[in-house]
């Protein structure tokens, strides 16, 4: 248990060695830069959250948790969060057990290992929009890549089109989500599968254990500690998702592809309704912390040792 | 000693951050300079090419001025222009969508105009009214137009042989729409017979509205306080739409299928007809957009208009000095023949030599200028932006077929009136 004096007696002991004032003057720029463009947005959000303001006049008004209220009571919003549950999970689930199963047939000594690592990482370093652009040529209707090849092994491209069809526009997007993510998956489960002892796969094998059950016994088990970490880190940043819908669907059809980013946007950048568009980035915070903090005590602390 | 030294530095670069005030007067020092200002748009391409060109030919001939032609895409320009009035860096001035005017005047940011206006002696009489209203709140006038366009038929003539039409007989009602784009439409090559704009958003709802006007709607109520398009005249122009659709004219698809060649014919701005004069790899010419029979001949009205935003009065002076040549019939006559908008003055639509470069160069745009008289206005309300989306998405739900015609414009209109509450 650490108390007031605890603190106290170290920040004594700290400072009578001189190193406390040192680290505090080579912190400075980096704390001042994260208040300033950090801690202050963030309270400054909470402040307009309770205002109406369309960001242009000088006229605030004080209006309480009425944006909140209005939020909660918007069939829009929660659309747009039944939406962004639905990409978060999709592209989390199938990155996460994607990018084990690649990892471990890249680790089985596989020839030529850096150059799949290398393939697999360039959706990572690839700028967001530029890519998105990209996979919006590719399921072009009529001659983009996709109806080309569906047509050519006889099958018919949907009507309407992948990015204008109902059904296939929200795992369009979770299909280019996911892709932009298995390479940093990969190479975090890569260096985790390295730190794995070899005997207690050569211990397995000699007590008669298959591929499989070393797989689903020693793998999975001792890897845990680092899917909960990317599932978090997956969780957190697909929640935020914005310029791959942005740039593919606009939230189309049907607003079917509406994940809440996109309506934030709109909100504050659209319509310039300030207040909605802070309070909303508030709700998305709220859950986005909540959820971690299951995760966290769920799946167990002591194993993140990351 | 070394600490010191070290908490120095880090001051000094804490003071080299921009912005913080320095002490030191930069304008006194460079009383010699030019007044700079700054010019922010969305013309892009050709349009970009040309305002760019009339830039640089202001400056050359204004020494004492020079203007910073500045670029910013359509969709950022707003939000753009919005940040940074909250940050004290907005531009000098601006030339936006028209839409947008009933927001930026509210605002607070803009400068009236109408002691200049008075001072320079321009006659507002020349602008056509409909424009000059979007500008107009109050007794000030916050903006000038400097280009207008509107929305007609546009043929792919290859195509239109391909099926046995006459690009030359182009349909002239509804009816006649209807029919040439079923014929027209090829599914099995991607080919639509009638484009329509189905995604959701301003696109939707502007090109729907000439329609509903053809069909004798309205879109609000006179004093922009209610919903009007839930009508007999609404109804009638959904119901076009979704028979275009189950007729196979036109499949959903994402806009711009006739710039592609996959588009027999599709309802498109005059601005186009520049664009596609040069890029197009197919034979295309224009038409007066078809209305219904029993209906009225009417189209859609876009354009940008200019504004001051500058605070210091000397830099409102030679903004308005721009804005003031820009404007001119001359300048204008040589923008609109650049660029394919249509004309924001009577005195250049109807001057001798526009008609003649026009009959010359590029009659296709005849019908864009023969129909700008019939051109209505969006509802100058702040709302707008909001409210044609959430008119668009209820539309794009009985264009799905989630939603019958009758459902999907009440639905659009509760949503709008709660909007203009």
């Amino acid at each position: 248990m650490i108390t007031a004096a605890h603190v106290r007696a170290r920040w004594q002991r700290a400072n009578r060695r001189g190193d406390l004032s040192a680290a505090m003057i080579a912190l400075a720029p980096a704390v001042v830069l994260f208040a300033l463009f950090n801690v202050y947005p963030l309270f400054y959000s909470g402040y307009l959250s309770l205002m109406n303001w369309d960001g242009f006049s000088s006229h605030r008004e004080y209006v309480g948790l009425s944006n909140y209220r209005e939020l909660v009571e918007s069939p829009m919003f929660r659309n747009a969060l039944g939406v962004t549950v639905k990409y978060t999970a999709g592209v989390t689930v199938l990155g996460v057990v994607l990018s084990l199963i690649i990892a471990v047939l890249l680790n089985s000594g596989i020839r030529g290992q850096n150059l799949y690592r290398l393939i697999y990482f360039l959706p990572v370093v690839t700028s967001t929009v530029a890519a998105a652009v990209v996979w919006r040529y590719l399921m072009n209707p009529g001659n983009g890549y996709a109806d080309v090849f569906l047509r050519s092994l006889g099958i018919a491209p949907p009507s309407p089109s992948w990015l204008r069809n109902p059904t296939w526009a929200l795992r369009v997007v979770i299909l280019v989500g996911v892709w932009k993510r298995l390479g940093f998956n990969i190479v975090i489960y890569l260096a985790g599968l390295q730190n794995i002892p070899k005997d207690y796969y050569e211990a397995a094998t000699v007590d008669g254990a298959g591929a499989w059950g070393r797989f689903r016994h020693i793998t999975v088990p001792l890897i845990a500690p680092i899917t909960l970490l990317l599932v978090i880190m997956s969780v957190i940043d697909a929640f935020l998702i914005f310029d791959v819908v942005y740039v593919m669907t606009d939230g189309g059809p049907l607003g079917t592809t509406e994940v809440v980013g996109l309506l934030l946007y709109r909100q504050a950048f659209r319509y310039f309704n300030l207040g909605t568009a802070s309070a909303m980035g508030w709700v998305i915070f709220a859950i986005v912390f909540t959820a971690t903090l299951v995760q966290w005590k769920l799946f167990g602390t002591r194993e993140v040792g990351v | 000693m070394k600490r010191t030294f070290f908490l120095l530095s880090i001051i000094a670069l804490l003071l080299a951050i921009p912005g913080l005030p320095s002490g030191f007067d930069v304008r006194s020092a460079l009383a010699q300079e030019p007044i700079k200002l700054t010019f922010w748009n969305y013309w892009d391409g050709k349009n970009g090419e040309t305002i760019q060109a009339l830039v640089d030919r202001y400056n050359a001939e204004h020494p004492d001025v020079e203007v910073e032609n500045v670029f910013v895409g359509w969709g950022e320009l707003l939000p753009k222009l919005q940040l940074a009035v909250v940050g004290g860096d907005a531009p000098d001035l601006a030339a936006a969508d028209m839409v947008w005017m009933p927001y930026l005047a509210n605002s607070g940011a803009l400068v009236p105009l109408n002691s200049f206006i008075e001072a320079a002696g321009v006659d507002l009489a020349d602008f056509y009214p409909a424009l000059l209203a979007v500008n107009t709140y109050g007794d000030q006038i916050y903006g000038l137009p400097v280009s207008t366009n509107n929305l007609e038929l546009f043929i792919n003539q290859d195509l239109f042989e391909a099926a046995g039409l006459d690009p030359n007989t182009p349909p002239t009602t509804w009816e006649e729409l209807a029919d040439y784009a079923a014929r027209c439409a090829n599914p099995a090559q991607g080919v639509v017979g009638m484009e329509l704009f189905t995604q959701p958003g301003e696109g939707l709802t502007w090109q729907f509205q000439v329609y509903l006007w053809q069909a004798g709607g309205e879109f609000l109520t006179d004093d922009l306080t209610q919903a009007a398009f839930n009508s007999d005249a609404g109804r009638r122009a959904l119901q076009f739409w979704l028979d275009l659709i189950d007729s196979g004219a036109y499949t959903i698809s994402d806009w711009g299928l006739f710039g592609q060649g996959q588009a027999c014919m599709v309802m498109d701005g005059s601005w186009m007809v520049g664009i596609w004069a040069d890029t197009a790899p197919f034979k295309w010419t224009t038409a007066k957009m078809p209305y219904p029979a029993d209906g009225q001949p009417a189209t859609n009205m876009g354009g940008e208009h200019i504004f001051i935003m500058a605070k210091d009065e000397a830099k409102q002076q030679a903004a308005w000095d721009f804005i003031q040549w820009f404007t001119s019939t001359e300048v204008q006559l040589e923008w609109d023949q650049a660029t394919g908008f249509m004309p924001v003055r009577d005195s250049v639509a109807t001057n001798e030599a526009y008609r003649a470069w026009l009959n010359e160069t590029e009659p296709r745009l005849l019908p864009f200028v023969e129909m700008q008289q019939y051109a209505h206005n969006r509802p100058p309300v702040e709302q707008y932006a909001e409210l044609s989306d959430v008119f668009s998405a209820m539309l794009e739900r009985a264009l799905y077929g989630q939603m019958s015609v009758e459902d999907a414009l009440s639905a659009a209109e509760a949503a709008v009136n709660s909007l203009l509450r």
